[in-house]
């Protein structure tokens, strides 16, 4: 059986991986990782799925234009190392209101 | 739909602004198609690898804008997926790769190596048939790069030549930089723009700064090229040196796309449009004009184009010629039609309408 968001996430943070990176998770759509904070949230995903940093952040680490983090339901706008994370944290990472 | 495209067909890779086509044909009068592949993404090229007639490469953003671009490659007919890493800049560079522009071939002799040419401009090398690259540094952090300034569709550089005789001698172009050769693999570079008009700029003719939108080898076969930029069309000869404007004879000096007959040199076609601030056709007609003699003098086609009421545009990598003889040259517009020559250039037929903006068009055999 599946386990609860809050079950997965007591182990670390819970992500949330919207449909266009799923390739990279074989198909999970939520994984948990262990990081103190935004930046090392990602790299802990680059170690599990490589290749799904760069999707989130340019490779001068800025966070890609229409690219938005969401912790708890919150939209972050600080630089990555700023953004602390703590066990029991959920995260969504989503494309903004975009297209065309 | 692999086994439905046939070896020795005709196949033309069409990028359009929500995904890629491969249309298809054994007598280049009627076509069929597939696709599309990548459907809603921007595919700004799309190509079908000469050297092996089944790869296809395109560069598009990784399953939606957001993402970031990628490297797609596929088996002709099947799906493109995604290589193992896109093109990007070194760390601590702070440049960011945006947008693949454009995918060129490597030499014959080296099939897993293809460029990638990107917005920003910079050029990448993969010698993996695109899993991982190589940033070319003394082009792409070039002393001059601090003053590189966009043309009207951004910092791209979108034109690579490959000297099928010396692999080690490259061109590319860059809008609004200008045309860059070295002749060492990429270790150095010496801007190639002596005689080409910079109207833009308060020095006319600076050493670097041009507009230059398409470039391709004269096929000669010497090392002359044809030059499409913002302002004229240029031919030069095979010792390098100045161009030579050889506006002369066309409706403007303003267009985008240039292509050279594979096989008779000094022979090339361009489309030009009204001027850079109404790109166009002139009087809403369609034309190509084709050269025989290295730009001396121009001849108009319009048999099977539409006008006289046809107020379009033909992107940069909106013309392709194919191999065959005699030969097909092919164009697609920013409404998104796609016409054919068979007869070298001399008469048309729309092969399909109502696509999406085409954005680029490549011809390639099958096999």
């Amino acid at each position: 059986m599946r386990a609860s968001p809050e079950e997965l996430a007591r182990a670390g943070v819970l992500v949330r991986i919207p449909p266009a990176l799923r390739t990279f998770t074989q198909g999970q759509d939520e994984v948990v990782a262990e990081a103190g904070n935004a930046r090392g949230l990602l790299d802990a995903l680059e170690a599990m799925f490589p290749g799904i940093r760069d999707r989130v952040v340019d490779e001068a680490g800025r966070r890609r234009q229409y690219v938005n983090i969401f912790v708890n339901d919150e939209l972050t706008r600080d630089p990555l190392p700023n953004v602390r994370l703590a066990p029991g944290d959920i995260v969504h990472i989503l494309p903004s209101v975009a297209g065309g | 739909m692999a086994k439905a495209i046939k070896k020795g067909s005709v196949v033309l890779a069409v990028g359009t602004k929500k995904g890629g086509f491969l249309f298809h044909s054994a007598d280049r009068r009627k076509w069929s198609v597939a696709g599309p592949f990548l459907p809603g993404q921007a595919v700004y090229h799309m190509i079908v690898d000469p050297r092996d007639g089944r790869t296809v490469y395109a560069g598009a953003p990784m399953n939606a804008e957001p993402w970031g671009p990628a490297m797609y490659r596929a088996r002709i007919g099947s799906e493109p997926k995604p290589s193992a890493a896109a093109p990007k800049f070194k760390e601590g560079s702070d440049l960011s790769v945006t947008r693949i522009w454009h995918i060129e071939p490597g030499p014959a002799d080296e099939p897993d190596t293809i460029y990638a040419g990107v917005e920003p401009a910079a050029l990448f090398r993969s010698r993996d048939r695109g899993d991982s690259w190589e940033d070319l540094d003394a082009l792409n952090y070039h002393p001059t790069r601090k003053d590189w300034q966009p043309g009207a569709g951004g910092l791209c550089l979108h034109s690579v030549l490959v000297d099928p005789r010396k692999p080690r001698h490259l061109v590319v172009g860059i809008s609004a930089v200008g045309t860059f050769e070295t002749r060492d693999g990429g270790r150095s570079w010496t801007t190639e723009n002596k005689g080409v008009r910079a109207e833009f700029m308060p020095n006319k003719y600076p050493e670097w700064g041009q507009c230059v939108h398409k470039l391709t080898w004269d096929s000669s076969g010497d090392g002359a090229m044809f030059h499409q930029n913002h302002c004229g069309t240029y031919h030069r000869g095979p010792d390098g040196g100045a161009w030579t404007e050889v506006s002369k004879g066309l409706p403007s000096d303003f267009g985008f796309p240039i292509a050279a007959h594979p096989h008779e040199k000094h022979t090339a076609f361009v489309a030009p449009l009204k001027a850079d601030v109404n790109r166009v056709f002139p009087r809403g007609q369609m034309a190509v004009w084709k050269t025989s003699n290295a730009g001396k003098t121009w001849r108009r086609s319009t048999k099977g184009l539409p006008g006289p009421n046809a107020f379009m545009g033909v992107l940069r990598e909106g013309m392709a010629v194919d191999s065959e003889d005699p030969l097909g040259v092919y164009v697609g517009t920013n409404t998104g039609q796609l016409f054919a020559s068979r007869d070298d250039g001399a008469t048309w037929r729309m092969i399909t309408d109502f696509l999406p903006p085409v954005l680029s068009v490549e011809a390639a055999e099958a096999r």
